[in-house]
C-alpha cells in the first residue's frame, strides 16, 4: 500500500537522522539528570514516580522538548523534499499527494514515538536504581502521553510543511507553532480574554469556561491535563472528566486538521 | 492505443508562457525523442505528463487516461526518470529500489535491477554518496520496476559518461523491444538519433518539427551548409543573404556566417555579401548534418526570433506542417517543401 510504503520510508529516514538522535540523547540525559537531582535524600522520604513526572519532568522537559523534537522532525517533511527534488522521485511513483502528506505524518510520528520511548529508557534505569518508589505502570503510561504530544506536533508541522513552497517558510511556520503553543499560549490568550472582557460578559459562558476551553485547545496543556489526570489515577473520571474529553478531542483535531489543511494547499500547487 | 496525447496544452507561469498550444501524440510502442534546447519547455511538458504541473489550458492523456484524475493508476504502469531530482541521502541504493518495488506492489528483485543499471557493487552504500551519474542510474533502476508500459525519461544521459550514455541507450532499446513505449527528452541530438522512431523538436514552448529521423534527414537532403569567413558582415548583409531564394537559415558565429541553403544558391550568397560591401575572405561548404538542422530549428537566427515570436499565432502542428512560425523561420520553410 502506497501510504504505508511512504510511512516506512520516512520512518527509516527519520530514525537515521543525526539531529533526531542528538535530540533524543539530550532529552534522555536531561530527564535522567532531573530524576537524579530531585531524588529524595533522606532515608525515610518517599518520592513517587508520579510526582517526579508531573511536577518536574512533565512541566519542564516534556512540554518543552517533546514539541520541539516534533517540530524538528516534521517541518521539513514535505518542503524539504520539494526543495531538494526528491519529491519528484517520490511522485514519479504511484503515490497521490494525500499518500505523501499522510504517509509522512504516520512515518515521522511513529519515528518520534519510538524516540520518546528510547529517551525515557535511561531515566527509567535511574529511577529503578534510585531510592524512589518506582511505578513502572505510571512511567510507561506517561511515556505514551509524551509520545502522543510529540505526534501531535509532528502532524501540525507536517501540515505546515505541506503548505509551504520553501524550506524557509516551513521553518518559520514550525517555529511559529512552537512559540505559540509552548511559550506564548498562556500570556497571549490571557491578554485576549482580558481585552474582550466586556464581550465575554455578554456571552452565555463564564470566564472560567473560556479559560478551560483555551487550556484544552492547546495540545501542550491538553496533554498535560490528561497526563496529570492519569498520574492521579483519574483518567477520564473524577471532576475533570468533561475537560479531559475535550482535551482528547482537541488532540485528535490537531492531529488531523493541520495535515489535511496543508494537503489542500499542497494538492493545488505546481511542483 | 496512444501512449501520450496532448491536445492544445498551454502552460503559463505568471506572464511567462512555457508551453504554447502544444499538440503531441506518441503511439504505443514508439520510441519518441523530445528535443529542444534548455528552457524550451521540455521539462514543463514532462511535469504535466506526471501532473506535477497543471496545464493552464488543454488536456493531457497518458496510457488512455486523464492525468488529472487517474494519475496514480497511470504511474503504476509508467516508469519515470525525472530531471533535477535528488535522492534520499540516508537510504542505500537498494532501499531506493525496494521503495519503488513496494510502491508499485511489484515483485522485482532490487538487486537484479541494480545490476542491470551497473550499480550492483554500490547497492549497500547510502545514495547520498553517489555521483551524479550513479544517481541517474539509480533513478533508472527505479523507473524499470515492474516492466512499465511507458517509460518517461527526462534528459536520461545527463551526468553520464559516454559509456554510461551508451548503456542507457541499450536499455532504452531493450525496453522498446519488450514492447514499452519510450518518451525521452534531450538537448543533444546524437543521443536520440540512434534509438528514436520519431523525434519532435520543441522551441520556446512550441513544436517546430516532428518527423522520423529519416524524414528529417530527407528534409535537409538538398541542403548544404556554407561557412563564410566574412569579418565585416553587418545586420544588413545578413538580412540580404536571408532574403535570397534558396536560403533557409543564417547564423552569425563571430566573424563567420553559417548559411543553410540549396546547393545552387551558394554563388548568390557570396555575390549578395559582396554587393553589401562585405569582404569574403574564405568560404567552404559541408553537408548539413542533423545537428545543423536541430540548431536551425532551435536557434534559428537571432534577428527574427525575438520580437515576432510572441504574436505568430500557433495553429496546431502536424508532422507535415511543422512550422507555426513559418513566416519568420526560414528553416521551417525548407521542411515544408
Amino acid at each position: 500500500m502506497s501510504l504505508a510504503a511512504i510511512a516506512r520510508k520516512d520512518f527509516r529516514e527519520t530514525v537515521q537522522s543525526r539531529g533526531m538522535i542528538a535530540l533524543v540523547v539530550l532529552f534522555s540525559l536531561l530527564v535522567a539528570a532531573f530524576a537524579y537531582a530531585v531524588r529524595p535524600t533522606g532515608e525515610s522520604e518517599q518520592f513517587a514516580t508520579e510526582l517526579l513526572l508531573s511536577a518536574f519532568v512533565g512541566r519542564f522537559l516534556v512540554t518543552t522538548l517533546v514539541p520541539l523534537v516534533g517540530v524538528v522532525v516534521g517541518y521539513n517533511a514535505v518542503s524539504g523534499e520539494r526543495e531538494s527534488g526528491s519529491l519528484k522521485l517520490l511522485l514519479s511513483l504511484p503515490h497521490s499527494r494525500a499518500d505523501v502528506v499522510l504517509g509522512k505524518v504516520a512515518g515521522r510520528g511513529a519515528a518520534l514515538a519510538l524516540a520518546v520511548f528510547a529517551g525515557f529508557l535511561l531515566p527509567a534505569l535511574v529511577l529503578i536504581a534510585a531510592p524512589v518508589v518506582f511505578n513502572a505502570g505510571a512511567f510507561l503510561g506517561y511515556t505514551v502521553f509524551a509520545a502522543a504530544l510529540g505526534v501531535v506536533f509532528v502532524a501540525i508541522s507536517v501540515g505546515c510543511s505541506a503548505a509551504s513552497s520553501t524550506q524557509r517558510r516551513a521553518l518559520i511556520g514550525g517555529v511559529g507553532v512552537y512559540v505559540l503553543f509552548v511559550l506564548l499560549w498562556g500570556p497571549l490568550t490571557g491578554q485576549l480574554v482580558g481585552a474582550v472582557g466586556p464581550v465575554v460578559d455578554a456571552l452565555p459562558v463564564s470566564a472560567a469556561q473560556i479559560n478551560v476551553f483555551l487550556r484544552v485547545s492547546n495540545p501542550t496543556t491538553a496533554v498535560e491535563a490528561l497526563s496529570n489526570a492519569f498520574l492521579a489515577e483519574q483518567l477520564f473520571s473524577g471532576d475533570t472528566v468533561n475537560q479531559q474529553l475535550s482535551a482528547a478531542a482537541m488532540l485528535v483535531f490537531w492531529t488531523l486538521a493541520p495535515p489535511l489543511a496543508g494537503l489542500l494547499k499542497f494538492d493545488a500547487d505546481d511542483l | 492505443m496512444t501512449a501520450i496525447e496532448l491536445r492544445g496544452v498551454t502552460k503559463e507561469f505568471g506572464d511567462v508562457t512555457a508551453v504554447r498550444d502544444l499538440d503531441l501524440t506518441v503511439e504505443d510502442g514508439e520510441v519518441y525523442g523530445f528535443l529542444g534546447p534548455n528552457g524550451a519547455g521540455k521539462s514543463t511538458t514532462i511535469d504535466m505528463l506526471l501532473h506535477l504541473v497543471r496545464p493552464t489550458a488543454g488536456t493531457v492523456r497518458v496510457l488512455g487516461a486523464d492525468v488529472a484524475t487517474d494519475g496514480v493508476d497511470i504511474r503504476r504502469r509508467t516508469g519515470v526518470l525525472p530531471d533535477g531530482f535528488s535522492v534520499y541521502d540516508r537510504l542505500s541504493g537498494r532501499r531506493h529500489v525496494e521503495f519503488a518495488v513496494e510502491s508499485k506492489d511489484a515483485a522485482d528483485d532490487p538487486d537484479a535491477l541494480l545490476a542491470r543499471v551497473g550499480l550492483a557493487d554500490a547497492a549497500d552504500r547510502d545514495a547520498g554518496e553517489y555521483s551524479k551519474g550513479m544517481r541517474q542510474r539509480l533513478a533508472l533502476a527505479m523507473a524499470l520496476v515492474d516492466d512499465p508500459d511507458l517509460l518517461i525519461l527526462d534528459e536520461p544521459s545527463s551526468g553520464l559518461d559516454p559509456a554510461g550514455a551508451k548503456e542507457m541507450r541499450e536499455i532504452v532499446r531493450a525496453e522498446a523491444e519488450r514492447g514499452a513505449t519510450v518518451f525521452f527528452s534531450s538537448h543533444i541530438l546524437e543521443q536520440v538519433d540512434a534509438v528514436c522512431d520519431r523525434v519532435g523538436i520543441l522551441r520556446d514552448g512550441e513544436l517546430v518539427a516532428e518527423d522520423s529521423v529519416e524524414g528529417l534527414r530527407e528534409a535537409v537532403g538538398g541542403e548544404e551548409t556554407l561557412e563564410v569567413a566574412a569579418a565585416g558582415a553587418d545586420d544588413d548583409a545578413v538580412a540580404a543573404v536571408r532574403a535570397l531564394p534558396g536560403v533557409s537559415g543564417v547564423t552569425r558565429d563571430g566573424d563567420e556566417l553559417v548559411v543553410n541553403c540549396a546547393s545552387d544558391a551558394k554563388t548568390d550568397v557570396i555575390a549578395a555579401l559582396e554587393d553589401a560591401g562585405v569582404a569574403v575572405a574564405d568560404f567552404h561548404t559541408r553537408e548539413a548534418s542533423l545537428e545543423d538542422l536541430f540548431l536551425a530549428y532551435t536557434e534559428g537566427d537571432a534577428a527574427s526570433s525575438d520580437s515576432e515570436e510572441a504574436d505568430s499565432g500557433p495553429t496546431g502542428v502536424d508532422p507535415t506542417d511543422p512550422g507555426p512560425t513559418a513566416d519568420d523561420e526560414p528553416a521551417e520553410e525548407e521542411v515544408d517543401r
